[in-house]
């Protein structure tokens, strides 16, 4: 099992998911973030940390977010880890308060 | 306590679990309802976060299954059926029982069984121990787990703390070896990572290309239980090429002629042999570790668990003193710095209270003192179990269930549900959990003290198992001033509190705070053997144990205390590398080909927790990894459903074919119920009782077994 990244990540990169995470398991690219499977340890610490309820454990995806497994496990090999916080991208908390949170 | 929002109340706690984190728990409590529990974000271990195994800890006090009330058995031994009846007839059925058996046999042939199911000062190991000493039971050494280490240990540095895993942030070489931090000890990690970001090489040494494995800069495969020939090969490399520290081997440590002909013997030839590990491999690690100053080794108890586990920590605990690491910060090794704790273990213990002469009978070997295999005189005619759960957890399973299954033995269990061992219990007593009692908790992780306060009331006739030995003592007519101490009055005696780590720390502080560092040094200063003060006889790191000469003995604190009638089988004064019997034998020699280890699981906690739907759904069932080439003329595939067997016994599992074991190699892991498998038994119905040389502790990982598709 594992967590994931869902799309309400996308244009926000908060990365307050990160400073919470104690495996290192969270990769980045310019809009986002990912959570690698095989490193993820399920321990929910990044849940409450996202402003954006974007982290949802593999169980609680519904059927319609299924895709989103696959997507941050190909993606994680992809870009590269990210240890520290980063600035949230410009227009997140735009994007934030579109999203009702 | 602190009021959160107008209808949240926080209150402070930490983890009851054997594990070596020992997190900083929130408590939230809506309406008198435990709604949540989180981690302290402002701890600096804990930083906010549990972990998978207590996701769901919160809604475990509410599980429809607890157990709420004293019961009484009511169909035949093991089949589960129970009726509900009242504390007083309880107690008063226990007393009438042992006082008929006192009568007839003695007061030994009642015996305990506990271990850390609970890992609290008051409610923990020790909780039955001055009890049971008042009583004059038989003695029960408990030695699941830690023993041979910890008489490794004091063997070799004796009880000190050693190094604080927070100072692995400041090393520069990190050796994590025989053990799957991100499963089992995940906040320790972040202190490795903040190393590895600095610079620092990570190294893993396990059999099994484990989570932790993966993450590391290099993992070592090695056969289990052959780390004292690596650990020796290591010295051989590091004295032969003059890589070692002269001035601090002369000046801090003991018998370092002995240690160096004992390394000789072990050329990286003859350990590459032993352990499967390329010589260029053994040439590399022995060059790298001496060679990088701030060097730490954080130890497994998996190094233990076979035949030659205890003289394997002895070695590998000799190695930083050896380079001298432990004069840096972030050098050294962690084992467990429980020993920093101020402990009065005896009034936690009264082990004055053991009549002289009384006998030890060691848990692991229950099924055989339940069976009649182990001659006794007197039988053991009474157990009482609590905070343990031997059908499970102890090795030889079948045999266990065997003797308990005897209609003459009079079992008592204290427990949180009707587990594999509980089923065959005449008398169920509900017990407490963790946001319902008060305690400190004993941590062998880190070196804070917490102070896990009530946040809720105990359902049902729910009891803590300090609470459980005043009413028994009383039951049994005991009038000492020990059975009229409260909780409070507890806590302050059992620790030390003017003790100089203490400082500024007390249970009015502990109240407010909820945890506390001991004052011990910063993790990034901190370097506790700079200059020896070892804890040992000759205040040095002894390669060569002064106390080898008493022969082999268990650390009184797995005994009640006891210090008397320990096993005293000959030891080697210098660590040597004794073989596993199962593992090291020819091919051929055994009818059973593959060696199984059983590590714990990721979501359970031991067995606890592995009744809970979600966290089953988190673990899954029960498996086994394997090799391809084991698997494929067995034609096991991915999902195929297995019988794990050997002349012990036998499980079932569904197969991982994986190259994350070596050939010849299967993985399993421990704390999945018996009962709740398909074939209604576990891993440790194959394990064998054998103990490991040093403090009598399992050798869980020295199993060999045989595999076939069902
Ligand atoms: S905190 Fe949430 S939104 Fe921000 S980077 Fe992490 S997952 Fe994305
Ligand atoms: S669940 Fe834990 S390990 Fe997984 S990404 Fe979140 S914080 Fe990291
Ligand atoms: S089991 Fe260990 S990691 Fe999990 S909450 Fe308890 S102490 Fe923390």
């Amino acid at each position: 099992m594992t967590h994931v990244v869902t799309d309400n990540c996308r244009g926000c990169r908060y990365t307050d998911c990160v400073a919470s995470c104690p495996v290192a398991c969270f990769h980045v690219n310019e809009v986002r973030v990912y959570i690698d499977p095989a490193v993820c340890i399920d321990c929910s610490a990044c849940i409450p940390a996202c402003p954006v309820h974007a982290i949802v454990e593999e169980f609680d995806l519904a059927d319609d977010q299924q895709h989103w497994i696959r997507i941050n496990a190909e993606a994680a090999q992809r870009y590269p880890v990210i240890r520290a916080r980063l600035p949230p991208l410009d227009g997140a908390d735009a994007r934030r308060q579109q999203l009702g949170l | 306590m602190s009021t959160h929002s107008s209808e949240t109340l926080v209150v402070r706690g930490a983890c009851p679990q054997d594990c070596p984190d020992t997190c900083a728990f929130l408590y939230h409590v809506e309406d008198g309802k435990l709604v949540e529990v989180t981690g302290d974000p402002d701890h600096p271990m804990t930083r906010g976060g549990l972990c998978v195994k207590l996701k769901n800890f919160a809604e475990h006090h509410y599980n429809p299954d607890r157990l709420l009330y004293p019961m009484k058995r009511v169909g035949p031994k093991g089949s589960g059926m129970f009726e509900r009846i009242s504390w007083d007839e309880a107690l008063a059925t226990i007393k009438s029982k042992w006082t008929d058996i006192i009568a007839q046999y003695g007061t030994q042939a009642i015996m305990p069984h506990a271990y850390l199911g609970h890992q609290g000062t008051l409610n923990g190991l020790t909780a039955g121990d001055a009890f049971f000493n008042r009583l004059g039971s038989t003695v029960a050494e408990k030695t699941y787990c830690e023993s041979g280490s910890s008489t490794a240990w004091i063997m070799t540095v004796g009880p000190t703390g050693g190094m604080d895993v927070e100072s692995l942030a400041v090393s520069k070489y990190i050796i994590v070896w025989g053990m799957n931090m991100l499963n089992t000890n995940l906040h320790g990690w972040p202190f490795v990572l903040k190393a590895k970001a600095a610079g620092a090489k990570i190294v893993v040494i396990d059999p099994v290309r484990t989570r932790t494995a993966k993450q590391a800069d290099w993992h070592i495969r090695i056969k289990p239980g052959t780390d004292a020939a690596l650990a020796l090969g290591m010295m051989n490399v590091i004295i032969s090429e003059d890589l070692y520290d002269h001035d601090y081997v002369e000046k801090y440590t003991l018998g370092f002629d002995q240690l160096k002909a004992r390394a000789a013997e072990f050329p990286p030839e003859r350990v590459s042999d032993i352990t499967g590990i390329p010589v260029v491999d053994i040439l590399t690690l022995a060059r790298e570790y001496a060679g990088t100053q701030r060097s730490a080794i954080r130890q497994g108890v998996a190094v233990e668990r076979s035949p030659g586990g205890g003289d394997a920590v002895r070695a590998i605990t000799c190695l930083p003193a050896l380079t001298g690491a432990w004069r840096y910060p972030g050098g050294g090794t962690i084992e467990m710095p429980i020993w920093e704790f101020p402990f009065k273990f005896d009034f936690m213990c009264r082990p004055d209270w053991i009549p002289p002469g009384t006998r030890v009978i060691n848990e692991l070997d229950l099924g055989a003192a339940l069976t009649g295999a182990m001659p006794l005189d007197p039988p053991i005619k009474s157990l009482f179990v609590y905070n343990s759960n031997p059908v499970s957890q102890a090795p030889g399973a079948g045999t266990i269930v065997e003797g308990l299954q005897r209609e003459d033995l009079f079992t008592v269990c204290s427990e949180l549900f009707i587990t594999d061992t509980a089923k065959y219990a005449d008398i169920l007593l509900p017990a407490t959990m963790q946001a319902e009692q008060l305690d400190i908790m004993v941590t062998w992780g880190h070196l804070y003290m917490h102070l896990n306060q009530p946040a809720i009331a105990p359902p049902g006739e729910c009891v803590p198992n300090v609470e459980l030995f005043r009413r028994l003592a009383k039951t049994m007519g005991f009038t000492d001033e020990h059975w009229d101490l409260d909780d409070w009055e507890m806590l302050r005696r059992c620790y030390d509190w003017d003790a100089p780590v203490m400082k500024g720390i007390t249970l009015e502080t502990l109240k407010e705070k909820g945890w506390m560092r001991l004052d011990v040094g910063l993790p990034d200063e901190r370097t506790p053997h700079a200059t020896g003060d070892f804890k040992t006889p000759s205040g040095k790191c002894e390669f060569a144990s002064s106390l080898a000469a008493g022969g082999n003995f268990v650390v009184p604190v797995w005994r009640s205390g006891y210090e008397a009638m320990q096993p005293g089988t000959p030891v080697d004064p210098v660590p040597n590398y004794i073989p596993s019997v199962e593992t090291m034998m020819p091919d051929g020699a055994s009818a059973f080909p593959i060696n199984l280890v059983s590590p714990k699981p990721h979501a359970f906690l031991n067995t606890q927790y592995a009744n809970e739907p979600t966290q089953q759904r988190r673990q899954g069932e029960q498996i086994i990894v394997i090799h391809p080439i084991d698997a494929g003329p067995r034609s096991i595939e991915q999902g195929s459903y297995v019988r794990v067997f050997n002349d012990r016994g036998a499980f079932e599992a569904r197969a991982e074919v994986s190259e994350d074991v070596s050939p010849g190699l299967m993985m399993t892991n421990v704390g999945h119920w018996p009962g709740l498998n398909r074939s209604g038994t576990a891993v440790n119905s194959t394990t064998s009782t054998r103990h490991c040389n040093l403090g009598q502790a399992g050798t869980y990982s020295d199993n060999r077994v045989d595999v076939q598709r069902v």
